[in-house]
């Protein structure tokens, strides 16, 4: 069993919100919060998940095009020896640790291709010379040689040699993805990373482009990291797949196995999100409320809680699934901030009928009026006659009593299912792996 | 061969003078010129189709294929110079090319409303959304402040922005992608438009983003019973919200049919290529290999035969095949359907991997 | 196989080549040394080894032993320092800009197709060329305009002037009207000077306050607002105080200053102006070097594994520099104003003809002899509107394919 060409291990990726004169640091965002990854020789891994979910970011910090945080990223190609982790614990191949001349011959190993076309071309440099560039930094310093390795990589790419004269601008843009593509090529590195590469291209073109990555990499025993937000993409040409949110991931498997029975809740939204190109059938998609929280401020214990269908109950109650959803969401948009009393008020005012605050909000949160526990009952009306006093704090802390899901207390642990096929779900964990509790 | 200008592969409507029949919006024979320095370019050449009140037609095409540009010329808001519109412009019945500039914009922006594929560009950046929604409304109505600010805030929900009353004075910027295009939606729908002309609305957004911004427009049409002409390169979309279809490439129709009809039985070669695209249809053998023809040049024939497996010589002569009825409303310009021709050429060519056969 | 020079990317064998920097010299540079060196070394023979009286290249021709040959040629140049500057501006001006245009020809003739769009802009570009041919050319085919009393207050050509103001005509007289001649097509100044002599030694002077100027004001903003750009933090903030220092100084008191305590000719009011005249280059090229750097190829660029020196040479400054071309079309007009200004207050060097210190010399004569002011005047004129229509069509020229990207 060859050991993978790359590990990253709790890679973190910290921003500091600073304030004043001398910069203090008054928050963080933080946009990748610890992801583990294994790459093979020949394999392509895809990242997915929503915009701001941070998967750029950590595809950045991997590269070390920002300076990553923290954890490590063991890189095993190139030209670089095996080696064993060092007494103090610090790995020789750890590209976080890399100097100058190590990182340097790092760039020949990994390339990137980035997911703007139109703005990753200098366009006062003809294409040729964008791509034989990379071949002078690193020491070829014949021109004539360059020239000729980069009009065999242009034909290779699906362009023809005479384009080397060109400028960008006289490209389509999937064209100049395919330029992206040679560019990534010409250091004959290991692993490629791609960046939302087909994301701004037509659906006929997107086609051609994932194709010609699928051919290289067979050609060529590249190893990929595809990071997208369309799953489609992904389920094309990718093995293996992590699904990430809000700076972590959720499930990592084989494309089949997530795809086919996604076990996180959040990897289920994303698979029935797919579009089914058939007018007859009609989409069965799970939609969350609310938005995706921001990164300074993530949601304690499983990121996901505050809007995952299948958030877990407390052990203490007993309420069938849908009643504990709305108690659970009702609660989630008092802590929000995202109910509008003021606005509820005017509508009351205005209606003749018994249409009060209380009632509004039982409605428009699909509150039944009675419960059958008591307990929770002078909850959910406690926290109401607070609302409508204009005490959204008191509401969400009488609320918080009585429905504090152990999703949100502690942080789950990776469940593995079976061939390397995980998920990090409360849902899954037994007893012996319960994950760690947050502060 | 029939001269181009009177293009008849428009589905036959009596062309009555009573509301009731006319459709909503009428398109016939749209040419739109400009001109370049490289000679005069046809982005639109001979385009006719409908849009009724409560359906959705989709505009199918690559990028360059004209549809934009087709959009923006029912409004005129292609300038001209260097533009030329030229065609037969109808909505419920009115002449849009005959009207004059202030009647125009008190369509546009009322009856007719446009939504954008980049809604960052769409919205001034100084102003808050609120008080952007708010001027949209006052250029149509009369109304005060309050009641503005109401209708205001009672759009933004309709269009799924949680705590609309709050967010009415948030800026641009402030919003994320999928709600900066509700809000471009909300903006839209305050005239309470009986025509909306959608260009690649979701484009630009992630997948679950798109399926929720589909279903909004999806409710507001059942709502409103407004009209949708909605444009997109991407055939999954059209499968969810599509009633028909019109797929165009370099300027002229290809192939229209309700959305069953062109999904099911796809025609025209180059529908079979845009399908074969999709994973689900033909997985990723490549796309379609080629590019557009120069549009200051366009090719004679049939404008898809240099990219076409199934071209022969008829193919390149002349001009766009005469449309052919398949079936009520299913029509395809295409050599291979007319007489003299075996259709089976192209549906049986494999491209598809799934389809139902056809009647 | 013999040949083993690889062909295709994969055959490289990385190990063999050295890691350089990667910055060969480029041709430009080996350009620039091959033709500064010489003339550096010229100005340190000037300096250290001519006498004050001495004519350089006389002296020159005397160390090496051509006297003859140089004689016969007649080289007996005495070039300043300032002319020497000069030449190296012309040189680094063919070095940066003639030469990429001419290693680049489909770029080039697709810029000058859209430069030649605007009609006035060629006209302009053609009175500059004569501009900059007459003043380089000009002062060793017409001697420098000599005082002649005898000559004073001759009209041009076709003009005439009252005999009451002349004491000698070189024309003929007719009806109380001394005419003009060919020997002195524009006429003569108050001191019998030829006026045309004296424009075309002052094209010279326009040349180089044109071509100095700009070349340092282009160096100098240029670094400042890259670095300042690229680098950030608390480099941008320091240096952009600076440019704010540099904005708000009082250049025109501090040239006075220096001209009353040490005195102050021609090449003073250049380096004293150009070295405070480039604050508003700066800011401009910062904020376009800010988006440039904010591009995806930029962060290509640094995946590359290039030296962020390199980066900033090769990608940041060529995408804000062609920007500023216009900007430095239109800061020179103020450069010559400014001189046209100096000269008319009297406060000008006026060991140099200027065009500003013609005008200035004329200004009592101006209702009997108006072509001492007028000659210089409109040369003047022309030149500077020719400045800003260059100008305004190379921003048309230049920019356009940015728009193009934006139609598709």
């Amino acid at each position: 069993m060859t050991e993978p060409l790359l590990s990253v291990r709790d890679l973190t990726k910290y921003y500091s919100r600073t304030e004043g004169l001398l910069n203090r640091e008054v928050g963080r965002v933080k946009a990748v919060d610890g992801i583990s990854l294994d790459v093979s020789p020949g394999e392509t891994v895809g990242i997915v998940g929503e915009s701001g979910c941070g998967k750029s970011t950590a595809a950045g910090a991997i590269v070390r095009l920002e300076e990553p945080t923290a954890g490590e990223v063991i890189f095993r190609g190139g030209s670089r020896q095996p080696a064993e982790r060092r007494e103090d614990g610090s790995h020789p191949n750890d590209v976080t640790t890399f100097d100058r001349s190590e990182l340097k011959r790092f760039r020949r190993n990994v390339q990137m291709i980035f997911q703007d076309p139109a703005s990753s071309f200098n366009p006062r440099q003809r294409v040729g010379d964008a791509v034989g560039e990379l071949l002078a930094v690193h020491g070829m310093g014949d021109r004539q040689q360059r020239r000729q390795i980069v009009e065999d990589l242009l034909t290779r790419v699906g362009l023809s040699a005479a384009d080397y004269d060109r400028y960008p601008h006289e490209f389509s843009g999937g064209e100049k993805q395919r330029i992206a593509i040679a560019r990534a090529l010409v250091l004959n590195p290991d692993l490629i990373i791609a960046d939302e590469p087909v994301s701004a291209l037509d659906v006929s073109v997107q086609a051609e482009v994932l194709s010609l990555i699928d051919d290289l990499q067979q050609a060529f025993g590249l190893s990929i990291i595809l990071i997208s937000h369309d799953m489609s993409v992904v389920n094309a040409i990718c093995d293996r797949v992590a699904v990430m949110y809000l700076g972590e991931f959720v499930e990592t498997g084989t494309v089949d196995a997530v795809f086919t029975d996604p076990q996180h809740p959040y990897t289920e939204t994303l698979v029935s999100a797919i579009p089914t190109p058939d007018p007859t059938v009609s989409r069965q998609q799970i939609t969350l409320p609310g938005t995706v929280p921001s990164p300074a401020d993530p949601p304690s214990g499983c990121r996901f809680h505050t809007r995952c269908p299948k958030v877990i109950q407390p052990d203490e109650l007993d309420l069938d699934h849908e009643t504990w959803l709305a108690v659970h969401r009702f609660r989630q948009a008092i802590v929000a901030g995202s109910i509008d009393i003021d606005d509820l008020r005017d509508t009351a005012a205005q209606q003749s009928d018994e249409w009060s605050v209380a009632a509004q909000l039982r409605e428009s949160f699909d509150l039944p009026a009675q419960f059958d526990d008591e307990t929770v009952a002078t909850a959910v009306t406690t926290a109401i006659t607070h609302l409508v006093d204009d005490s959204p704090e008191k509401a969400a802390a009488v609320l918080a009593e009585v429905f504090q899901t152990p999703c949100e207390a502690t942080a789950p642990a990776f469940t593995d299912h079976g061939d390397g096929h995980q998920s990090a779900c409360l849902l899954h964990t037994t007893d012996g792996n319960a994950g760690r509790t947050d502060e | 061969m029939s001269s181009s200008n009177t293009s008849p592969d428009e589905p036959s409507t009596a062309d009555d003078r009573s509301e009731d029949d006319s459709p909503l919006l009428s398109v016939r024979d749209l040419t739109t010129t400009f001109a370049t320095e490289n000679g005069a370019r046809r982005a639109v050449d001979g385009v006719s189709f409908t849009v009724d009140a409560g359906e959705t037609v989709c505009l199918v095409g690559e990028s360059g294929s004209g549809k934009t540009v087709a959009t923006e010329s029912i409004t005129r808001l292609i300038d001209q110079p260097p533009g030329t519109i030229r065609g037969d412009l109808r909505f419920n019945g009115t002449d849009l090319l005959a009207l004059s500039q202030p009647e125009l914009r008190s369509i546009r922006g009322a009856e007719i409303a446009h939504i954008f594929q980049n809604p960052q560009e769409s919205m001034n950046p100084c102003y808050t959304v609120g008080w952007q929604l708010v001027e949209a409304m006052q250029v149509h109505e009369e109304l005060s402040e309050p009641q503005a600010r109401r209708r205001a805030v009672e759009l933004l929900d309709r269009v799924g922005i949680d705590s609309a009353s709050s967010r009415f004075s948030d800026y641009p910027h402030e919003f994320s992608g999928g709600q900066k295009q509700r809000v471009m939606i909300a903006m839209a729908l305050v005239g309470s438009p009986q025509l909306l002309l959608a260009d690649e609305p979701t484009t630009a957004l992630d997948v679950t983003v798109q399926a929720q911004i589909l279903d909004v427009l999806a409710e507001l049409q059942a709502e409103t019973g407004m009209g949708i002409l909605f444009v997109t390169h991407d055939l999954g979309v059209v499968a969810e919200i599509a009633d028909r279809v019109v797929v165009m490439y370099a300027g002229k129709i290809m192939e229209r049919g309700s959305v069953e009809d062109v999904f099911r039985r796809p025609s025209h070669p180059y529908t079979r290529a845009l399908l074969a695209c999709l994973p689900a249809y033909g997985g990723t053998d490549g796309g379609i290999p080629g590019s557009l023809p120069d549009p200051t040049e366009p090719p004679d024939g049939c404008r898809f035969a240099d990219r076409c497996e199934h071209a022969v010589s008829a193919c390149r002569t002349g001009d766009q095949p005469q449309a052919v009825d398949l079936s009520d409303g299913h029509r395809v310009s295409c050599v291979h359907y007319q007489s003299g021709y075996d259709p089976q050429t192209v549906r049986e060519d494999g491209t598809i991997q799934r389809e139902e056969t056809d009647d | 196989m013999e040949d083993d020079t690889p062909r295709t990317f994969d055959e490289v064998d990385w190990e063999q080549h050295s890691d350089r920097g990667g910055i060969a010299l480029s041709r430009r540079l080996r350009t620039l040394i091959v033709g500064g060196t010489p003339i550096a070394l010229l100005w340190l023979y000037d300096r250290l080894a001519v006498g004050q009286r001495e004519r350089t290249f006389v002296r020159l021709g005397e160390d090496l032993g051509l006297s003859g040959l140089f004689s016969t040629l007649g080289i007996d140049f005495d070039p300043s320092s300032l002319d020497l500057l000069f030449v190296f501006t012309i040189l680094i001006f063919g070095a940066y800009v003639l030469l990429p245009l001419l290693q680049n020809p489909r770029m080039t003739r697709y810029y000058w197709r859209e430069f030649t769009r605007n009609r006035p802009a060629v006209v302009s570009l053609g009175w500059l060329g004569i501009v900059f041919v007459g003043g380089v050319v000009g002062p060793f085919v017409i001697a420098m305009p000599e005082q002649n009393l005898l000559a004073a207050y001759q009209p041009p050509v076709f003009g005439s002037i009252e005999t009451a103001y002349v004491n000698n005509c070189v024309g003929v007289i007719e009806n109380g009207r001394c005419y003009g001649t060919w020997a002195h097509p524009l006429g003569t100044d108050r001191g019998g000077r030829d006026v045309f002599a004296a424009v075309v030694h002052g094209m010279t002077v326009t040349m180089q306050i044109t071509f100095i100027t700009t070349t340092l004001v282009a160096l100098i903003g240029i670094t400042v607002g890259t670095v300042s750009a690229y680098a950030g933090g608390w480099v941008d903030e320091l240096l952009m105080r600076f440019v704010d220092i540099v904005l708000s100084f009082p250049t025109l008191l501090f040239f006075l200053l220096i001209l009353y305590i040490y005195g102050a000719g021609l090449g003073m009011f250049i380096l004293v102006f150009s070295l405070f005249g480039w604050g508003a280059t700066a800011r401009y090229v910062r904020s376009k070097a800010l988006a440039v750097s904010e591009a995806a190829f930029i962060d290509s660029a640094r995946l590359s594994g290039a030296s962020t020196y390199y980066i900033v040479r090769r990608h940041v400054v060529p995408n804000t520099a062609s920007s500023i071309i216009t900007q430095l079309t239109l800061i020179v007009p103020g450069f010559l104003l400014a001189e046209a200004q100096l000269a008319f207050l009297g406060i000008g060097d006026t060991a140099v003809p200027t065009w500003g210190e013609l005008i200035s010399s004329g200004r009592t004569a101006i209702d009997f002899a108006p072509w001492i002011v007028l000659v210089p005047g409109s040369a003047l004129f022309l030149t500077i509107l020719a400045f800003n229509f260059v100008g305004d069509a190379l921003l048309d020229a230049i920019n356009p394919e940015s728009d193009a990207e934006a139609d598709r």
